[in-house]
């Protein structure tokens, strides 16, 4: 009988893990967050990371299609970035004032992002979101934020569901929620709101958990800049997630609009804690009065590393290098999945697809298909779009179908009454 | 908070329900029901209407108004739960004849309800002890979490993002109680759905014991498998947060 990775190393350290830090592995890495169902096939912690992999503690090598969900663009480790943030670590990082890097940043990213006038640099992308919508509040004197239904943008107060814990009414009040694709309910939502809405934020396109995810409909954000230019609301991008992944200037260019804010931080250092606001002149003024601050957004070592990710990614034009690896890795996996009467959809943009198993609603086969494949090296998940990334090679996607369709044939066998 | 309207919800449709099990599994409650068939409503001014009947060695609640033999008031929900701590009396309007059921058999009954879910350690080391708390325990920990979500303004909240469709609870294969969610409005079952959209399971009895007691962590019962979540795991992730509610109602 054919053995699989086991994972002793990773429960016995969770179990002492739970005993110091509430879940033992907060947030979106954590088992029960992450999805890893049933959780013993699932390795919990990394040892170490290269290219396109990770080893578990237990030793495991993995082919990681999460890419610590979304930075890892260019490959784990990868050598050029790593030079150029180990040389200013030299110099200095955490500092009483910031490094020439930071300029050279924000002049970068000018010349890269389509809108980008001027730059300003956080650490997390939920930092990113609230700093724009703060600059759309001090911009207009208004308080209303438009969101989208579905829409993450990070886990403070205003871009939480109402009943989450730790979350009140009052936390909400200034928050309205349309569906995705609609922008007659943002024209209706305008007018109920007239000269109260500050900005609009959505995701370039609708990349929620557990759904399918859905590009924008022809004409969808072109109207939605339409409304906000007629009405003075700043739109704003929020391109933590698909951010050079799309369009190396910018997932806005990708669909053909102009944002007055962009967000940006996952892919943006390869890995490096950093993220970015960007903005249109008439904005900056704005941006500039708003108070915003933390004790390490001013480091110099993630910016160092932001310079060479982002000269990386435009020398080997990492958007259509990694939608053309999406497309191959799509099609092994529609193929490995309909011999054996499985239909896999895919949606989303290739360099970071959603993909499910459409012949169960439930998500059951996709999550048993999911803990298959991780039991063999191949490391999904089965309710959040993957990623790509620029060391993926051929055999790399290769091995991962060869996987996929050991894994499709346990699944055809645990589920026999919803095959094809 | 404790919210008396609510908890008076979950006393009669989580805790008292019970009621349906022991006569069905407790030998003692068995003979006390046996030849008896009679019905006795329930209603709570400004809280909940339910009906208990005995017929056939079986007993069966069921929510709203029927017809009663017996009906027993209560002026409000605070009246009602003290009457469940046993520190208060009904007030019967109807089936004065019958009233003797009332203080013979049905507190008897109470009684052995009050006897299987109150453990101490020591009766928890007797294994029939131990399957009967526990299965329970679960019943009446889900049953509840049906009428928070329907009546607590947080459990609403919550209750109203969970799509539709049936998240089943079970303990292995064999226990189970399924919650129909429909429009935000919960509604549980004893036993399993011919097909549920979302699961969630307790490996065995002592996994169950251990979680709904609090005394293994959910966190790590997940990570050994003794909890398993599957299927459309949105729907669990918004009961939960209602799940967590219980606790505060019927510690």
């Amino acid at each position: 009988m054919k053995e699989f990775y086991s994972n002793t190393k990773s429960l016995e350290l969770f179990k002492k893990a739970v005993k110091y830090i509430p879940t033992g592995i907060p947030g979106h890495l954590g088992p029960v967050q992450s999805q890893f169902i049933p959780a013993s096939d699932f390795p919990f912690y990394v040892d170490r990371v290269k290219d396109s992999y990770f080893w578990s503690i237990d030793g495991n090598k993995y082919i990681d299609y999460m890419c610590a969900y979304g930075p890892n663009i260019l490959g784990y480790n990868n050598e050029i970035v790593d030079k150029a943030a180990n040389e200013q670590l030299k110099k200095g990082n955490c500092m009483a004032l910031p490094a020439r890097v930071q300029v050279d940043l924000a002049e970068l990213l000018c010349d890269t992002i389509e809108i980008a006038d001027w730059a300003f640099f956080l650490k997390n992308g939920g930092d990113a979101t609230s700093f724009a919508v703060l600059t759309a509040k001090a911009a207009t004197g208004r308080s209303k934020i438009v969101r989208v239904q579905g829409g993450y943008h990070g886990v403070v107060p205003w871009t939480q569901a109402e009943g989450a814990n730790g979350i009140t009414k009052a936390d909400l009040q200034d928050v309205i929620v349309i569906p995705w694709n609609d922008a007659e309910a943002f024209e209706k939502t305008v007018a109920e709101n007239k000269d109260s809405i500050a900005c609009f934020i959505a995701t370039p396109y609708d990349h929620r958990i557990f759904a399918d995810n859905a590009l924008p409909v022809p004409g969808y954000w072109q109207k939605i800049r339409e409304i906000c230019t007629r009405n003075g609301i700043v739109l704003i991008v929020d391109d933590v997630r698909c951010g050079f992944r799309l369009h190396i200037e910018g997932s806005a260019k990708y669909f053909g609009f102009k944002p007055d804010l962009a967000c940006y931080c996952k892919a943006l250092a390869n890995g490096y804690n950093i993220s970015a606001v960007v903005g249109i002149d008439s904005l900056k003024s704005a941006a500039g009065s708003v108070f915003f601050t933390g004790s390490y957004w001013s480091s110099a070592v993630p910016m160092a590393a932001a310079i060479a990710c982002i000269n990386e990614m435009k020398r080997i034009d990492v958007a259509n290098l990694l939608i053309e690896k999406g497309k191959k890795f799509a099609s092994g996996m529609i193929d490995a999945g309909h011999a054996h009467g499985i239909d896999m959809k895919f949606s989303g943009v290739e360099s970071m697809p959603f993909m499910r198993i459409t012949n169960d609603p439930t998500t059951e086969m996709m999550q048993d298909f999911c803990a298959e494949c991780v039991k063999r090296g191949v490391f999904l998940v089965s309710h959040h779009n993957h990623f790509m990334n620029a060391s993926l090679t051929d055999a790399d996607i290769k091995k991962t179908i060869e996987v996929a369709d050991e894994a499709f044939a346990a699944v055809a066998k645990l589920h026999p009454d919803k095959v094809n | 908070m404790k919210n008396q309207k609510v908890l008076a919800y979950c006393n009669l449709f989580g805790v008292l329900r019970n009621i349906e099990f022991l006569v069905n599994r407790d030998e003692e409650c068995r003979k006390i029901v046996a030849g008896k068939n009679l019905s006795i409503q329930f209603k709570v001014k400004n809280g909940p209407n339910g009906n208990l009947s005995f017929k056939n060695g079986q007993a069966e609640m069921k929510e709203g108004s029927h017809p009663s033999h017996i009906l027993l008031f209560f002026t409000s929900p605070e009246h009602f739960n003290k009457m469940i701590d046993g520190k208060a009396n009904p007030i019967p309007l109807k089936g004065l004849t019958r009233i003797g059921f009332l203080t013979g058999p049905f507190t008897k009954l109470a009684d052995r309800l009050s006897y299987y879910l109150k453990p101490t350690e020591s009766l928890l080391s007797d294994p029939g002890y131990f399957a009967m708390n526990t299965e329970m325990t679960f019943y009446t920990a889900f049953s509840s979490l049906a009428q928070i979500g329907n009546h607590d303004p947080k459990g609403i909240q919550n209750a109203k993002h969970i799509p539709n469709g049936i998240i089943q609870a079970s303990i292995g294969t064999e226990i189970g109680l399924y919650i129909d969610v429909k429009n935000g409005h919960l509604t549980a079952y004893k036993g399993f759905a011919e097909k549920s959209n979302a699961r969630l399971v307790f490996k065995d009895l002592g996994a169950a014991q251990g979680i709904l007691s609090r005394k293994t962590d959910t966190y790590v019962a997940l990570a050994t498998g003794d909890l398993l979540m599957k299927g459309f795991i949105p729907m669990v992730e918004y009961m939960n947060p209602i799940l967590e509610l219980v606790g505060g109602y019927l510690a």
